[in-house]
């Protein structure tokens, strides 16, 4: 069996390939990214990484991709030319949101909603139609010729895609299939989904403004999949291709091609499945995990090796909702490119501002003067220029120690030093107080979890994070700058159904938990045709049933697991006491006097896949192993201190050797930090746990 | 004296405080019941040193930013510094005591470290109803008295013990004790956490340094705010206006007049000039609302979040520099027993007039007039079991053209920033359907380079009997055009039965209406003034708004100049360039 996983990112596509059985073995390598079509570089990645291992491309058996294309085209709104069809009365749902504007205190601010819209007014066309709550009964039947003349002039006009979104179809969808039929019969070309078909749940404008998204990117996200798919056969690589999930899951090309909009987090999901799976072969289920890039940071927390998923009220993309299942990750503007600055006011800055890839970092060389996080580390000591990305890119320190005199240090008053350990404290007080944000601000003590830095610059930073959000530990992973393309090659298949179903589960009538069943029977009947089709044995198919519910009155609602099998009055009784569990971990507070209202059932299919096998290292059991020094330097760490700092090559250190703080551990494109008072420990398949030296 | 503390571990501690303020503001929303609370966040929380000094709050509603300190000052009056013990717990609603309004009830939590009082956690909420003389919102009564439960610095909880009488009397006092009740756990549970995390930054870096730090945050922000006011010319900038009426008093305008007398680094707001109080609850409470009034202003126009890069931090700094003056007696500071529930119209349009008042010195910062209204409906009615329903919404509106781009449509402009209440949502609890929720298609936005902002439309239907009040203005006095821009629209409100088909015009502002089975209520909210000169708009900008259907082709014509081409493409018309020039130049030359 050879799996490959390719994770694509800004700058680099990162290839990691697995063959599993006798002569078992990984291989990773990278590419650079091909912007103007991903498919380009994932392939030459598959063929590089296919030479490496000395393995022909039409032996590999599946490929798992993790994409941003998807991302990328809402960001810079360069999508498909969508027409709507809606509610008389109703145009412009799209076009007030939620009314609320992004900033409070501001007159010259932009609504991305009404100056970039994803569906154009004068394409957002109203027909007579009208369901009615709370049962979903017609007042008004659907007036099929309006609804056929609008498609006929969506096909004058040229659409690329049709969106069909009616109020209340949550509760009765029968108008908008008749009307998407009707559009699909005189646009047969068109990508056309309806608003109850993308997320069948209660709110109008997260609702619509998702199904306008994935209509938006559907088209050319098809198109890329297919024209992916196409490349990968042209090379030889008849392979299944997998596509990752911003829910954490993988699912076909066919299904992420109909409903693209699951593709949005594609990209970062795959680190922190990655995160999860490394912590699992560590013996470790409580997780922060931050990825740490040039421009932004991506962190997540895993809790007893379940990832967590964002509250659906939360999630969005370029500020528009997106009312689909993802890992809670948070991006943040702090990485190794985060410019420091004083502003007019004398305040000591760090990002958001990124010097990027271009002009970079001043010790870069190619124009970029002002200081970034990455020349405070060079200024400290703590990257060596001569192992800059693998020795690949040539730096000039004395560049970093300038860029900081005069931005920084002259203006304060400090040395160049102080104010280079000042850059790395701002920066990482921001990635610490939006930890905290992820786990302390949901009800998560992050004295329980093992902090994992990954992405190249991951490992620079992770004893600092840990010491200021009060983790229990830390843990380097093996490859920290492709943990993200690993995690592609360890993620389950998954597919998820949802319906609102509004019931207050105390003292529910039958007929209550009869509706609920039916309901259950649908959505399940729904995978296992899913699954049928993707031809995966019953016996492998799990199923996880998900009530999110609130106080009846409440406005956001949580989640809670029902047990398996069909809601009986037990089982509500389970739910009830989850969904306790939860709002006292989320908010700090709950009520057993007031009554639990379920408002929509999600059930989450899913079957495992393989799962990677790494070689185990051999035993080492030494302590500051000298072969694996490659030579001593000053470094100066968070404390002010300067010491004289040994230099270890990762990949000469075994399992159970064990190197004392303060040191530096080197390995292509990654620098693990080590200060004095630690120890960092090498476990059996390499990854390294990083803690305080005890007594 | 204590020590500076250091550049970088103020900025650790100012981000620290941020998110404190944030993390209270979102376990009130999120836990909260009422959808005034839950959906639309008509919400403020934060932190608070011994001398009221606000050191953070949250980034929710601008009308609750800056109202906290006033609170505090007048809960003094019955809870002396020296009153508070750990685990007490303060409401307070009191409009003549330092409340924003009656409405807006504040939860106070003292915070203790080492035994000693440091300061305080605090937040306010809109609550649906207190028990006013109609559900939910109150114009045309006689008094404070009438507009419910006034609550004085009352200790809801004593040492961590809970009031029950008190709590009991709440709970028989509302007209909707589910939602009240639920709401005030919600803030009650803000405010711990808030003190939870207070305590914690003082464990963390020391009393000392804390303290220290919020008052350097403090000065950092004034100076920002003050290097901004020291650009503008010195000198007194008057702009006037007029409110529709009181709400009883039909036809009788009440004046508004705002002076901004600006001096070096610092700036006054004098209100004299402006309407006398008046006899209904259209008046403002000084403290809690006139004021914070000012103080939003000034930093939306000055320190505007999206034109500056930096975050400033959001704390008692951006007060200071600014001084606010209402003569004793006016409407924007009334004597006690005045009744002072309905004041959001009136502030926003103080903002706008200050605006207004500087925009020919900073041009580049200002924009055309803004609806500058509230549109605040409470739909009620009486259930078949004998329990109320009361439902608060506010109903968006448009702002101005800007200097570099066209006013926002349908958005919460100025001191308000709600979110709507998704249709669905209230479909499924409420006997009250949305017939419409569209752009304003009756009345275009006001034109200019930078067009005005369209207008909201909405009508709601009843499908039980109820009552309704309605709390607005800007019947009429439309927005303002500004730089050679035309005037926006005034707003109406319409109530048509569905059933007889029988329409009237209401006036914007009216309380305790009944309402029959099958009336709809329609508000069409004002639309934007226009900035500069029409005839300078881009020709394509004004074919998308045709295309877009915001405005006319005739309306194209007459007031842009822009003459449009019928062709066959499906949307109907192209720009006829050179017959644009020629008229332009025509009406250039008129």
């Amino acid at each position: 069996m050879i799996r490959v996983g390719v994770d694509v990112g800004g700058t680099f596509t990162d290839i990691v390939l697995e063959r599993s059985g006798a002569d078992s073995a990984v291989v990773v390598t990278k590419v650079p990214s091909t912007p103007h079509d991903q498919s380009e570089g994932v392939v030459a990645g598959i063929l590089k990484v296919c030479s490496l291992a000395g393995v022909a491309p039409g032996e590999i058996d599946a490929v798992f991709h993790g994409t941003t294309v998807a991302t990328n085209m809402v960001i810079e709104r360069a999508g498909a030319k969508v027409g709507m069809i809606t509610t008389r009365g109703f145009r412009d749902i799209l076009h007030m949101a939620r009314h609320k504007r992004p900033h409070n205190f501001s007159l010259q601010f932009d609504l991305p909603w009404q100056s970039k819209p994803l569906v154009r007014r004068r394409d957002r066309l109203v027909v007579t139609e009208r369901i009615m709550p709370p049962d979903g009964s017609v007042a008004v039947p659907l007036d099929e010729d309006e609804v056929k003349a609008a498609a006929e002039l969506f096909a004058k006009r040229g659409m690329d895609a049709v969106i069909v979104a009616f109020l209340f179809s949550f509760l009765n969808d029968a108008h908008e299939q008749r009307a998407k039929e009707i559009v699909t019969s005189i646009l047969p070309d068109a990508f056309v989904c309806c608003s109850s078909e993308v997320v069948n749940t209660i709110r109008e404008y997260e609702r619509f403004s998702s199904t306008a998204m994935n209509a938006f990117i559907g088209p050319r996200t098809s198109a890329y999949l297919r024209n992916l798919e196409g490349r990968l056969r042209a090379n030889g690589i008849d392979a299944m291709v997998r596509i990752m999930q911003s829910n954490g899951g993988i699912s076909t090309i066919e299904n992420s091609s109909a409903l693209p909009i699951g593709l949005l987090l594609s990209g970062p999901a795959g680190g922190v499945i990655g995160g999860r799976w490394t912590g699992a072969h560590c013996g470790r289920d409580n997780v922060i995990t931050i990825d740490i890039g040039g421009t932004s940071a991506d962190i997540s927390v895993i809790e007893g090796g379940e990832l967590r998923i964002k509250n659906p009220r939360d999630t969005e993309v370029a500020g528009l909702p997106v009312l689909v299942p993802m890992i809670d990750i948070d991006a943040i503007g702090a990485g190794g490119g985060s410019i420091a600055y004083l502003d007019p006011g004398g305040a000591f800055r760090v990002g958001p501002r990124s010097a990027g890839a271009v002009p970079g970092p001043a010790c870069y060389g190619k124009g970029g003067t002002e200081p970034t996080v990455t020349d405070a580390q060079v200024v400290l000591g703590r990257m060596d220029p001569e192992h800059f990305l693998g020795g690949d890119l040539s730096i000039d320190a004395s560049l970093s120690a300038k860029a900081i005199e005069d931005a920084i240090a002259k203006p304060l008053g400090m040395t160049v030093e102080a104010a280079a350990l000042g850059i790395l404290k701002i920066v990482n007080n921001h990635m610490a107080l939006a930890i905290n944000a992820n786990s302390v601000a949901k009800g998560i003590d992050p004295r329980q979890f093992t902090l994992m830095g990954f992405g190249g610059a991951g490992p620079l930073h992770s004893v600092s994070l840990a010491e200021a959000i009060h983790a229990k530990d830390v843990i380097a992973p093996l490859h920290p700058g492709i943990t993200a393309a690993t995690g592609l090659l360890v993620t389950d298949l998954q597919y998820e159904y949802t319906q609102s179903t509004v019931i207050v589960l105390d003292g529910a009538s039958d007929e209550a938990f009869a509706r609920v069943n039916a309901v259950r029977d649908e959505l399940i009947a729904r995978a296992n045709r899913q699954l049928d089709a993707d031809g995966v044995p019953a016996g492998q198919r799990r199923f996880r049933q998900i009530a999110e519910c609130r106080y009846v009155g409440q406005g956001f609602e949580l989640r809670a697991e029902i047990p398996d099998g069909p809601l009986t009055p037990a089982s509500a009784a389970a739910v009830i006491d989850d969904f306790f569990n939860a709002h006292r971990q989320v908010y700090g507070h709950a009520f057993r006097d007031q009554s639990t209202e379920m408002v929509t059932l999600r059930i989450v299919a899913t079957v495992a896949v393989d799962t990677l096998t790494l070689p185990k290292l051999d035993k080492g059991g030494r302590t500051d192993p000298e072969d694996a020094v490659m030579y001593r330097r000053r470094t100066v760490f968070d404390d002010g201190r300067a010491l004289d700092t040994p230099r270890y090559a990762r990949g000469k250190l075994l399992a159970d050797d064990r190197v004392e703080g303060p040191a530096l551990i080197i390995q292509h494109n990654s620098t693990t930090i080590v200060p004095p008072g630690y120890v960092a420990t090498v476990l059996d398949y390499g990854d390294m746990l990083i803690s305080r030296k005890k007594g | 004296m204590t020590q500076e503390v250091d550049p970088i571990t103020l900025q650790v501690i100012g981000g620290a405080l941020h998110s404190i303020a944030e993390q209270m503001g979102n376990v009130l929303y999120r836990m909260s019941y009422s959808s005034i609370i839950r959906e639309s966040q008509d919400l403020g929380a934060g932190l608070f040193d011994r001398d009221y000094n606000t050191l953070c709050e949250s980034d929710s509603t601008p009308m609750h930013i800056g109202s906290l300190p006033g609170y505090l000052r007048g809960i003094e009056k019955t809870v002396p510094l020296d009153a508070w013990k750990p685990g007490d717990c303060v409401i307070h609603n009191h409009p003549y005591y330092g409340a924003s309004h009656s409405p807006d009830i504040g939860i106070v939590m003292p915070v203790f470290f080492e035994g000693e009082l440091v300061g305080f956690s605090a937040n306010t909420a809109h609550h649906v109803d207190i028990g006013a003389a109609t559900p939910g919102l109150v114009i045309d009564i006689p008094d404070v008295y009438a507009e419910g439960m006034l609550l004085n610095g009352l200790k809801l909880f004593n040492e961590g013990v809970r009031n029950e009488p008190l709590w009991k009397y709440i709970r028989d006092n509302t007209r909707v004790p589910s939602l009240v009740m639920g709401d005030l756990e919600a803030q009650i549970a803000a405010a711990e956490l808030g003190v939870q995390r207070f305590q914690q930054l003082m464990a963390t870096y020391g009393k000392e340094t804390v303290l220290q730090a919020t008052r350097q945050l403090m000065d950092y922000t004034e100076d920002m705010l003050r290097r901004e006011i020291e650009k503008i010319p010195d000198g007194d900038y008057v702009a006037e206006g007029f409110l529709d009426d009181d709400g009883r008093n039909r036809g009788v305008h009440l004046p508004l007049k705002v002076t901004v007398k600006v001096r070096g680094d610092a700036v006054e707001v004098d209100l004299t000039g402006s309407s006398a109080q008046v006899p209904t609850a259209f008046n403002v409470p000084f403290d809690g609302s006139t004021k914070v009034a000012c103080y939003f202003a000034f930093r939306a126009l000055l320190l505007d979040t999206y034109t500056h890069e930096e975050y400033i931090p959001q704390n008692e700094g951006s007060f200071r520099p600014v001084k606010v003056t209402a003569p004793l007696g006016s409407i924007f500071n009334p004597i006690m027993p005045a009744a002072a529930e309905a004041r959001f119209s009136q502030i926003q349009r103080v903002v706008d007039l200050i605006i207004k008042a500087l925009a020919p010195v900073i041009p580049e910062k200002s924009t055309a007039g803004n609806a500058a209204v509230l549109s605040f409906a409470a739909y009620s009615g009486v259930r078949p079991s004998g329990d109320y329903w009361v439902f608060l919404e506010v109903n968006e509106a448009a702002m101005g053209g800007r200097p570099g781009s066209d006013g926002p449509d349908t958005v919460e402009e100025l001191m308000r920033n709600t979110r709507n209440n998704p249709l669905e949502d209230l479909g499924m609890h409420l006997p009250l359907i949305c017939d419409r929720y569209e752009v304003r298609d009756d009345a275009p936005p006001g034109a200019g380079k930078f067009r005005g902002g369209a207008g909201v439309v909405k009508s709601q239907r009843y499908l039980t009997p109820g009552f309704m009040t309605h709390e607005s203005d800007r019947n009429e006095d439309a927005p303002w055009g500004i730089f050679g821009g035309k005037d926006g629209h005034c707003s109406k409100v319409e109530l048509r039965n569905d059933t007889t088909g029988k329409l009237e015009y209401q006036p914007a502002k009216f309380s305790g209406l009944r309402t029959e089975v099958g009336d709809v209520v329609t508000y069409y909210s004002p639309t934007g003034g226009g900035f500069g000169d029409p005839l300078e708009r881009d020709p394509q900008k004004v074919l998308d708004d045709v295309l877009d259907g915001f405005i006319t082709v005739d309306h194209a014509r007459a007031d842009y100049g822009v003459v449009l081409a019928e062709v066959d493409d499906g949307y109907g018309f192209a720009l006829d360039r050179e017959a644009t020039r020629a008229l332009r130049a025509q009406q250039r030359g008129a």
